[in-house]
C-alpha cells in the first residue's frame, strides 16, 4: 500500500523527462498567431492545401532531425517554395520579429 | 383558411393580407413609434419554431474586390488561385474565418479599410430558416443590429431643397458636415449555376474597382464611356465579369446585344433586397439582377424619387392631417416612423405651403399601388425588437420573367447574403461566403417543404 505514492511519483517524473523540448509551448497562442498570419490558408492541420500539412512538415522534421531552428527560418526568410504544380511561390514571412512568437510558433507546428 | 394560404398566389386575397399589414404598419407609423409591433409583421403565418435554422457569419470584406482579389501584390499567395476559379473557402476555411478576417480589416490601418470605423464589429451573426410550398419560397432572417429605418432627406434651405444625410462612408459624413443617415438592408443574390464562378466566389464576382466607394470612377470618365452611355447610366455600380471585355476594367463593357444574349442565356444573378426604409413599410422587397449594371426588374418598384426634376422640388409632401405635419425636421429624425406613402400619408406637393428653412422631407416615396411586374415579385417584412432583426422575404417559386432566377422545387441554388447596417452602404456591409439554398434538396441551407 505504502509503495503507490512512490511508484505515481516516479511515473511521473519518467513521463516528464520523457516529453521532448519541442513540445514545451502555449498552443492556443501558437495558433492564434499562425492564424493571424494567414498561415492556415496554405497550411492544414492534417491535409494538404497549397502547401503541406502541419502534420507532413513535422514528420519531415523529425526525419531530417531539424528543430525550430529551421522552421523558424523558413518564416522569416521569405524563400522560395516549388508548389504541386511546379510554380515558385515567395513564401510568406511571418508578421512579428519577437523570437519567443516565432519559436512558440515554430514548436507547436513541429507538435503535429 | 390560415394566413399563408392567403399569401399564396397573386390573389386579390393575398393583396387584402398585404394591405392590411400596410395599414397596420401606417398605424404604427402615425402614432410615432418606431420599431412598432406592427410594421412589418410577418403575415405568412408559418411556425417558424419548426423549421430549423442554419447559422451563418457574415464578415466585413471592406475593399475586397474582384481586382484585389486577384492582385499578387495584395492578395498574397492566393491571387491565381482565385483567377483560375478556387472557391474563397479552399483557403479561408477556418471555423472562425469570418470573424478573425472582419476584425483584421476593421482593427485600423489595414489597407483594406482605409477609413476608421471605431467600434464597428468585425462580422455579424446572422441565422436563416428557410420554407416553401407550392406558390413561393420562404426565408427568415434574424441578426442584432440597430433599428436604422431612415433614408436621407430633402432639406430646405431657405430657397432649395438640398440632400441631408448621407450614408456613413461618404465624405460630408467624415468631414462631420451631414449626420450619418442609412437605411438598413438585407440582400440575397441567386445564382442556378450559369454564372462562372459564382458558386464558388459569389457576391465577390461582382464587386469591382471603379464602383462607388471602390476607388470610384468620375462622372466625367463615365460620360466619356461608349458602353456606359449605352447603358445610360451615369455611375459604375455592380457588374459581372462577362459583361467585360477586359473583365477587370469597367470601361470596356459589352454592346448591349452582347448583353442581351448573356442575359438570355441565364448569364446573371438574381439580387432581392429587404430594405428598411424602401421598402419594408410597404411589405415589399426589391427585384433585380446583375449583369452589365446592378438593375432593378422590369416593371415598377416599391419607391420611386421624390424629387421632381423640371421644377427641382419635391413631388410630394406629408398630408399634415394624417402626419401630424406636411414636413419633418432635424430633431425628429430617428423618432417618428418618417415614411411617405402614395396612397395613404402622401399629398402632392404645394410649393406655396409655407416651407421654412430646415423642412425635410422623403427623398423617397413609396408607392404600394404603383408596384407591378417582375420589379414587385418578391414580399418582405421586418421587425425590430430588443436590439434584433427578424425579417421575412417571400419570392414566387418558378417565376418566368427573363430578369428572374427561378426557384422551383428541388432545386439547389448557390448564394450570397450581405446586411448593410449602421447608416452605411455599398462596401460598409457585412457579407457571407458563397453558400448554397436547396428547395428540398441537400445543400448548406435546406428549405423545408411546407405542409
Amino acid at each position: 500500500m505504502k509503495l503507490r505514492p512512490l511508484i505515481a511519483l516516479v511515473a511521473l517524473a519518467g513521463l516528464c523527462l520523457s516529453v521532448p523540448a519541442f513540445a514545451q509551448f502555449d498552443a492556443d497562442a501558437a495558433e492564434n498567431v499562425f492564424k493571424e498570419n494567414d498561415c492556415h490558408k496554405c497550411h492544414h492541420a492534417t491535409k494538404a492545401k497549397k502547401g503541406p500539412s502541419l502534420k507532413k512538415i513535422a514528420a519531415k522534421y523529425k526525419e531530417k532531425k531539424l528543430d525550430e531552428k529551421e522552421a523558424i527560418k523558413h518564416m522569416t526568410a521569405g524563400q522560395k517554395v516549388k508548389l504541386d504544380d511546379g510554380k515558385e511561390e515567395d513564401h510568406k514571412i511571418i508578421d512579428t520579429k519577437d523570437v519567443k512568437v516565432q519559436t512558440n510558433v515554430a514548436k507547436w507546428m513541429l507538435s503535429h | 383558411m390560415d394566413q399563408r394560404t392567403l399569401m399564396q398566389g397573386l390573389s386579390p386575397l393575398k393583396m387584402k393580407v398585404l394591405a392590411a399589414s400596410v395599414a397596420a404598419a401606417l398605424t404604427a407609423g402615425l402614432a410615432g413609434c418606431v420599431g412598432g409591433p406592427t410594421r412589418g409583421a410577418d403575415t405568412t403565418g408559418i411556425d417558424w419554431g419548426k423549421i430549423p435554422a442554419t447559422k451563418l457569419v457574415l464578415f466585413y470584406p471592406g475593399k475586397s474586390s474582384y481586382e484585389w482579389l486577384r492582385d499578387p501584390a495584395a492578395h498574397k499567395g492566393a491571387a491565381s488561385e482565385t483567377a483560375r476559379g478556387d472557391s474563397c473557402v479552399s483557403c479561408h476555411d477556418d471555423a472562425k474565418e469570418e470573424q478573425r478576417q472582419g476584425a483584421k480589416i476593421l482593427r485600423g490601418n489595414h489597407p483594406l479599410e482605409p477609413i476608421a470605423l471605431p467600434g464597428k464589429p468585425g462580422h455579424v451573426d446572422m441565422n436563416i430558416q428557410a420554407a416553401y410550398d407550392d406558390k413561393n419560397a420562404y426565408f427568415r432572417y434574424q441578426w442584432k443590429g440597430a433599428n436604422n429605418v431612415e433614408y436621407p432627406y430633402y432639406r430646405f434651405d431657405g430657397k432649395e431643397w438640398k440632400v441631408y444625410g448621407a450614408p456613413r462612408l461618404d465624405k460630408p459624413v467624415q468631414e462631420g458636415k451631414q449626420p450619418a443617415i442609412y437605411e438598413t438592408r438585407l440582400s440575397m443574390m441567386v445564382d442556378d449555376g450559369k454564372v462562372p464562378m459564382f458558386k464558388e466566389q459569389g457576391c465577390w464576382l461582382t464587386c469591382h474597382e471603379g464602383e462607388r466607394d471602390l476607388n470610384p470612377a468620375t462622372k466625367e470618365e463615365v460620360a466619356a464611356n461608349a458602353a456606359m452611355k449605352a447603358y445610360k447610366k451615369t455611375d459604375v455600380r455592380k457588374y459581372l465579369p462577362a459583361s467585360r471585355s477586359n473583365v477587370s476594367d469597367w470601361k470596356t463593357g459589352k454592346s448591349p446585344e452582347e448583353i442581351a444574349k448573356i442575359k438570355a442565356a441565364g448569364g446573371f444573378v438574381d439580387l432581392i433586397q429587404w430594405r428598411g426604409h424602401r421598402t419594408n413599410p410597404v411589405g415589399g422587397t426589391d427585384d433585380g439582377y446583375v449583369l452589365e449594371w446592378r438593375n432593378f426588374d422590369a416593371g415598377k418598384n416599391h419607391f420611386a424619387s421624390n424629387m421632381d426634376t423640371a421644377t427641382k422640388q419635391p413631388k410630394f409632401m406629408f398630408d399634415a392631417g394624417k402626419f401630424g405635419s406636411k414636413a419633418v425636421t432635424a430633431d425628429q429624425v430617428g423618432k417618428k416612423d418618417n415614411f411617405l406613402i402614395k396612397g395613404d400619408n402622401a399629398v402632392p406637393f404645394d410649393p406655396k405651403a409655407g416651407w421654412k428653412e430646415g423642412d425635410m422631407l422623403p427623398r423617397y416615396a413609396l408607392q404600394p399601388a404603383d408596384a407591378s411586374g417582375s420589379a414587385a415579385d418578391n414580399k418582405g417584412f421586418g421587425t425590430w425588437k430588443d436590439g434584433m432583426w427578424t425579417v421575412v422575404v417571400v419570392r414566387p417559386l418558378n417565376l418566368a420573367n427573363p430578369d428572374d432566377k427561378a426557384l422551383k422545387a428541388g432545386g439547389v441554388y448557390s448564394v450570397g447574403f450581405a446586411i448593410h447596417d449602421d447608416n452605411i452602404t455599398t462596401r460598409g456591409h457585412y457579407v457571407s461566403y458563397a453558400k448554397t439554398v436547396g428547395l428540398g434538396a441537400k445543400a448548406d441551407i435546406v428549405a423545408v417543404k411546407l405542409p
